[in-house]
């Protein structure tokens, strides 16, 4: 899998490898619980390398979003929208999301986790609207 | 912290250069290569020192961008300096004047060379530029954001859905600066636009559009910084650093929380009222602010962050105030990056000092203390140039 990912880091092995079971993990401080994303050596709030990689809940809410006219990338033809999310655990995620869905966005409208196959053949993590954000 | 001392009474500067931007666009355009990085600088390195009237033989500190490694810089400029380093425009005139402070040195040159668009540099897609100071300008890859201008769409969507700002309260940002740059011989995009044409054009990254974006041109920069007396020995006409100040935000940015949480206005509240306080002054003593300005959301956030107006209400307070010619706070007098040459903030320095000597483009009235502002890569900078 993940032929064409880059890794910026050996932490983000785990991370990748969460994501191709659909079950994504985020480290989590051993000694402070802090979460922290993207995957990396030491904890920012405490500097322990000791850390968990849990799964998340998923679950979150939107803190912004653009719709982006220019073809920057092979996998996604204009136009594409990306979501930013601030998940339940802390941390702050940006997936890309469903064009069509995109006027449907609000802040704070909650999200939930899914799953997509990039055109490269790997899994991605994917926010979409959750069943409760029209109310 | 905050101190009457930031910087200020050290350093002034003596001379600044910059190379043709017009015409550098247009050969690039037209498929020439007229000089690489080291080149571009060269000639603004000529320029400022003929500016300042002294030979290259009295600078002995040297400061390059780092699109120019300054060893090499040095061996091509035939500079021998007792110190030197390698940093962008605003680390650069911060160390100039650490380095005269401490002693190291008392002329430094600081050179910008820059070819980015004849040498191809991306702002978006696989192998961005400045990815390896700034992850979140490649992390997001395989979920398609890639692009730094999609980054300030997304600041100014929360903006606006936080605010109830709208797309024509941002347009009067690139108008206004299309008009100070149609007075400017050296500005590349002198065509002034009407709100009606921002609204009408292409979006880049919603709710942005062309008219937001900075260009990406090639050309060079250059000051000569000396400390105080020797600057009036140099100089009839020194431009004093008054004040520098600094603050970083480096919590999640790779996740965009400082611009998208904080919109930097922590590190606005620390730089403002280190550098205000070190002159004794406040944001409405400014004659004139030159804001970093590589998308036009920017300017509203930055003069929020910096107390010209509450938070939330930057559009309202351009609109009210006016900050093209003509206008009560004058913001980016050359055009600045979105229309005069996107230099990374170097041309901001350089139109700073113009402004306070007097001999700007287009002149603003009675002009003596001068503001630079940014908040680019985690670091928010603030610089007051003016006479005392």
């Amino acid at each position: 899998m993940a032929g064409a990912l880059t890794h910026f880091s050996m932490f983000d092995v785990p991370f990748w490898e969460s994501v191709s079971r659909d079950a994504l993990c985020l480290q989590r401080c051993s000694s402070c619980s802090t979460y922290r994303y993207p995957p990396g050596a030491c904890c920012p709030n405490c500097l322990s390398l000791e850390a968990d990689w849990v799964q998340v809940s998923g679950k979150g809410r939107v803190l912004s979003w653009t719709t982006i006219h220019k073809q920057y990338l092979p996998a996604y033809p204009a136009p594409s929208t990306v979501v930013v999310v601030h998940l339940d655990e802390g941390p702050i995620m940006i997936t890309h999301f469903d064009n069509e869905d995109a006027g449907k966005l609000r802040l704070d409208a909650p999200v939930k986790l899914t799953y997509s196959t990039h055109p490269d053949g790997y899994r991605l993590p994917k926010f979409t609207l959750a069943d409760d954000s029209s109310s | 912290m905050s101190s009457k001392h930031s910087a200020n009474g050290v350093a002034a500067v003596v001379g600044v250069g910059n190379t043709d931007w017009p015409e550098d666009y247009r050969r690039v355009r037209a498929g020439e290569r007229p000089t690489d990085a080291y080149g571009y600088g060269a000639i603004a390195l000529q320029r400022a020192l003929a500016d300042a009237g002294i030979d290259k033989s009295e600078v002995d500190g040297l400061i390059t961008a780092p699109y120019t490694p300054v060893e090499r810089a040095a061996e091509l400029y035939g500079i021998n300096p007792r110190w030197g380093s390698v940093s962008d425009a605003m680390q650069s005139v911060l160390t100039a004047t650490m380095a005269i402070s401490a002693g190291l040195c008392e002329v430094v040159a600081l050179v910008l060379g820059f070819n980015q668009r004849s040498a191809g540099y991306k702002y978006g897609g696989t192998g961005t530029s400045g990815a390896a100071n700034n992850l979140s300008y490649a992390y997001h890859e395989p979920w398609g954001l890639t692009s730094q201008g999609a980054l300030y769409a997304l600041m100014y969507r929360r903006y606006m859905e936080l605010h109830g700002a709208t797309e024509a309260d941002l347009g009067q940002v690139a108008v206004a600066q299309r008009q100070w740059a149609a007075g400017n011989p050296n500005a590349v995009m002198r065509k002034t636009i009407t709100i009606e044409d921002y609204l009408a054009s292409a979006y880049i990254a919603e709710p942005l559009h062309i008219y937001d974006y900075c260009m990406i041109n090639d050309g060079g920069v250059a000051l000569i910084i000396a400390e105080k007396e020797r600057a009036k020995r140099i100089s009839q006409r020194p431009v004093t650093i008054r004040a520098i100040g600094r603050a970083d935000m480096h919590d999640q940015s790779t996740t965009l929380k400082p611009r998208l949480i904080d919109f930097y206005h922590p590190g606005h509240t620390l730089v403002s009222k280190q550098v205000y306080d070190a002159v004794g002054m406040g944001p409405h003593d400014m004659d004139a602010v030159q804001i970093y300005d590589s998308f036009s959301p920017h300017i509203p956030v930055a003069l929020e962050g910096f107390g010209f107006c509450k938070i939330g209400e930057g559009c309202r307070y351009i609109a009210e105030t006016g900050i093209g010619p003509g206008g009560r706070l004058p913001v980016n007098t050359s055009g600045g990056h979105l229309s005069e040459s996107y230099m990374q903030g170097w041309n901001h320095q350089i139109e700073a000092v113009r402004q306070v000597r007097g001999d700007a483009a287009t002149q603003v009235p009675n002009c003596r203390n001068v503001q630079y502002i940014s908040d680019v890569v985690g670091k928010v900078y603030s610089i007051i140039y003016g006479v005392e």
